[in-house]
This record gives structure tokens, sequence and C-alpha cells, in this order.
């Protein structure tokens, strides 16, 4: 701030205190024809309005508030460049929450990135921590109850695209993860009802009683050799492969829906599903935090 | 002296004029001093003008009154930089006409949302239904951005005004490069990819100054 604008705050401040403290005692004493009358000498319909000085408790509120603003002035920003005794400004008030927080928490932290992440999560603070951590970070994809929405994981089910373990979780959320499913419509036919007979095929992996229907298993038949394609991806037994993501078809979870439908777009379509890296947000102890509290959401 | 507040009581047109310098002390020690300040009138060294798809999709974001539940303004309060990243400095917004700060939340605040670890896809798919991925929001849904194509015929205009009025540094290549990408790439956008294109775009300028 320069000195004039400096010099113009102080000015309209000074200027203001004392405008009001003049103007105060200005009109503090009644002239000697007020006090002679008790009216103001307005009357309207025989009501007369009286004139009285000012109460004393009122006057002194007054003064107090005046003095009040002397004090706030010396020890706060307020007369231009001055920043006030105490040296308060709202950027130093939040690196002093910040700080005084980080105390509060760092050795916690500390505590709790010395311990596996299989034995955190039966911690309580886990649960109060981690918690936080999780509604702040994961639940708008994954659900404030963890058990996500169409196109986005359920962490409660014990069912892992890339693995369960403390360290593939960890990785998940430290590095994010690219699941990708190429169109597979020419792969398996490419004509609606071969594509048709592929989703009935992939639906009856889990619910093998559709095939007691005869024109559902003759759809099952034909798809059964296409199935290949598929298997180099989600395994000749279809239970799916951690190291790609490939999701195990045969256990009844459905990220993409459970509908015919909703299959047979995954096989047209394809699916691009990512879950983005959190090493830019989360300091690696939180991340410890966080991946301890996913991991104990589906331990029993 | 003594007598004189009876003159100005019975006199309503003074006293209008008196009332309007008193109230006028509080904005010239507070507020003129800003048009002079540096940190209110300079923009911070990252800050880059809005694309085209970007200015677009801004103008979707105040028509459809994104501002009135969502702030776009991190307050120096440490609950606040936890969940939204740093607080917001004057310098930012230097190049905002009109500013979007807003006064309510009832929705999360905005202004780092293009830094979050949140994917396009989420974007699109939260806009269109926002009670299939957060149950619990009271965010309406605005699935007709999907269909509408972003109405272009104002925006070689949008960006003379924020050139020329408004002292955004556009060059003139610039907008020539941007009404190049309106008629070519960006001819078919959807107000969805506008306004993805706009949320995406908060707080890079910021980006390069995390911790």
């Amino acid at each position: 701030m320069s000195d004039f604008w400096s010099f113009y705050i102080i000015a309209i401040v000074v200027l203001n205190l004392v405008g009001c403290a003049f103007l105060l005692f200005a009109n503090l004493r009644m002239t000697p024809e007020e006090t002679r009358s008790e009216t103001t000498g307005h009357s309207f319909d025989g009501i007369q309005e009286r004139n009285q000085p000012l109460p004393r408790w009122w006057l002194y509120l007054f003064v107090l508030t005046l003095l009040f603003s002397v004090v706030y002035l010396v020890l706060y920003p307020g007369l231009g460049r001055f920043g006030g005794l105490l040296n308060w400004s709202s950027v130093s008030q939040w690196q002093e929450e910040v700080a005084w927080v980080n105390k509060q928490t760092e050795p916690l932290f500390e505590q709790f990135a010395k311990v596996p992440i299989e034995e955190l999560h039966a911690y309580p603070e886990t649960r109060d921590v981690g918690g936080r951590l999780f509604a702040n970070n994961c639940a708008l994809c994954h659900g404030s109850d963890a058990r996500g929405a169409k196109g986005y994981p359920n962490l409660t089910d014990d069912d892992w695209l890339y693995g369960g373990s403390a360290e593939a979780i960890l990785t998940s959320i430290r590095d994010g993860r690219h699941g990708q499913m190429p169109p597979m419509a020419a792969a398996v036919g490419g004509t609606d009802q071969a594509v048709r007979d592929m989703a009935l095929y992939v639906q009856s992996l889990s619910r093998p009683a559709i095939k007691d229907k005869p024109e559902v298993a003759a759809s099952v038949e034909r798809a059964a050799p296409r199935f290949a394609v598929c298997a180099a991806c989600h395994g000749q037994d279809a239970r799916g492969n951690q190291a790609l993501g490939a999701p195990n078809l045969t256990d009844g979870v459905w990220l993409h829906g459970a509908r015919l439908e909703d299959i047979e777009t995954t096989i047209r379509e394809g699916r691009s599903s990512r879950m983005p890296p959190h090493e830019s947000v989360l300091s690696e102890e939180r991340l410890h935090v966080l991946a301890a509290y996913v991991y104990g959401l589906s331990q029993p | 002296m003594a007598n004189h507040h009876a003159v100005i009581e019975k006199n309503i047109g003074l006293m209008i004029v008196l009332i309007l310098v008193a109230v006028s002390f509080g904005g010239l020690a507070e507020i003129v001093p800003l048009f002079w300040q540096k940190a209110t009138t300079e923009p911070i060294s990252t800050l880059r003008p809005y694309s085209a798809l970007e200015m677009a999709g801004r103008d979707v974001y105040i028509r459809e009154g994104c501002h009135v539940c969502h702030t776009q303004m991190v307050r120096p309060l440490r609950a606040e930089t936890e969940r939204f990243g740093d607080y917001t400095v004057a310098g930012e917004d230097v190049w905002e006409h009109p500013f979007l700060w807003g006064s309510k939340r009832t929705g999360p605040d905005l202004d780092r949302v293009g830094l979050r670890p949140i994917t396009e896809q989420w974007h699109r798919e939260h806009l269109r239904d926002p009670r299939a991925l957060v149950p619990e929001s009271n965010m309406p849904a605005y699935p007709w951005l999907q269909h509408a194509t972003v109405d272009w015929s104002t925006m070689a205009r949008t960006l003379k005004v924020f050139q020329q009025q408004f002292g955004v540094p556009y060059s003139d290549q610039d907008i020539e490069a941007q009404m190049a990408k309106v008629g070519g790439e960006w001819a078919d956008a959807t107000e969805e990819d506008a306004l993805v294109a706009y949320l995406l775009s908060l707080g890079q300028a910021r980006r390069e100054q995390r911790p």
C-alpha cells in the first residue's frame, strides 16, 4: 500500500472518530430555551412531543463504542499500513490454525504409519480419521456408504477388480487405475444376435438357471466357443484377472449393470473407467490411513 | 451549534444528503483504495484467459444459476482449505466479469474443483443425474445440457468485449485461433462439453502453487 493510500485511510478513519465524538458532545447539552420548555413545540391531535436530554446509560454506551474503536485500531489493522500491535491478519490466523492442528495430528499419523494396514484397519481411530478422509475424497464416486454406484465399484463386498490386499488398495488410491474393455461386438460375431448370445452366455455364468429356457440354452451354446476372445482378459474360467482389472464374470457382481441390456452395451461399446490418482491431494501418511479404512470396509 | 439538529430533522432532503455522506465513509476507506492496489488489480502470474469453450461453459454456469448454490471463494479457514484446497486470492479473479464468488453454499465450493481428482466422465454423469452417484445430493439434474449444442453466435463479440472493455489480454491472434476452433472442432460441442471444460479449468492457475 502506497504512502498516499495509507494516509488517505488513516485520515478518513480518524476524522470519522473525531466527527462522531464532536457530534455527540456538541449535542449533549440543551439550549437555555430548550430547557425552559418541556416539549419540542410539536403538537398533533393534542399529543405533545417531549424534549429530554440523552439518557446517561445511552450516552455512556456511545462513549464506550468510541473507546472500543480506539483500542481496536491500536491492536488490529485498520489505520492504513499500520498492522496493529497484535500483528493480526487473516492469513496469519489461518497459518496458526493449520500449524496448531498439524501439531496435534502429525504425531498420530506418524504413529499410524508404523502400523501395517492389515492391523490398522481395526483401530477405532481409523474409523474416525479414515472415515473423514473417505467422506471428503472418495464418497462422491463410491458413495458415503462405500457401496458404489453404477460404474463405480462397491468397496464393501470383498470383490476386487485389482486385488483386495493392503498393497493393492494403497496402489489403487495413490496411483489410480484405468480399466479398459475394448468394443467386442465384431470379435464375438458382429451381428446383434451374436452380441445377444454372448450377453446371455455371460449372464448365465452367474445365473445358470436362465439356461432352463431352451432358447437361452441355444444362445449360450452358440456363444460358448466365441468366449475364447473374452478369456484373453477374463480368463478361461471367466473368473477375471486382477492384473488387468478384468472383472470376475461368475460372481454376480456387476459394475456396469446386471440387466441384459447393460451387458450387451458393455460388449458392443466396451468400457473405460478411471480411478484418478490421489497422491497430489493426500500425503503418504493419510493415504496409509485411508487405505486401512477401505481395507477394513470388507473385513468381517 | 446547539439547535442545528432541528434544522436537519425538519429538512428531509438535507437529511438524505447527510446520511449518504455519512454512509459513504466506509466505502471510501474500505473499497476505493482497492482500485489502486496491486494485490487486487494484477492477475497472479499463472492465470490464463478462458478458451472459447470454457467461456461458453461459464455462460451456461451463469445461465443455470450454478453460482446460486455453489461459491467460488475458499476462505482462509483451515476447515475450508482442508476440504477444498488453497484459499482464494484476489489476483485470481481480476479477469472475472462478473465474478462468481457466490454467497451461499448449498453445494460445495467449486473454486478448486478442476484440481480435484475427479474424472470428466464423473462430471458428465453427475450433471445428468446427481443422485445416481450421490444418493443424498439435492442438486437438480441438468440432463438437457448433453443434447443442446452451444450457441456460438455471440462468442466472437464476447471475446472482443473481454479484450477491449475488461482488459483481458487476448491478442487478436488468440481470438482468431479461438474462433477457428469454434468453427472447427468445437462447432458441434454440447453445452455439457462446455460446462465440463469450464469446471475442469477452475483452480488450474493455482496448480503450480500447490504445496
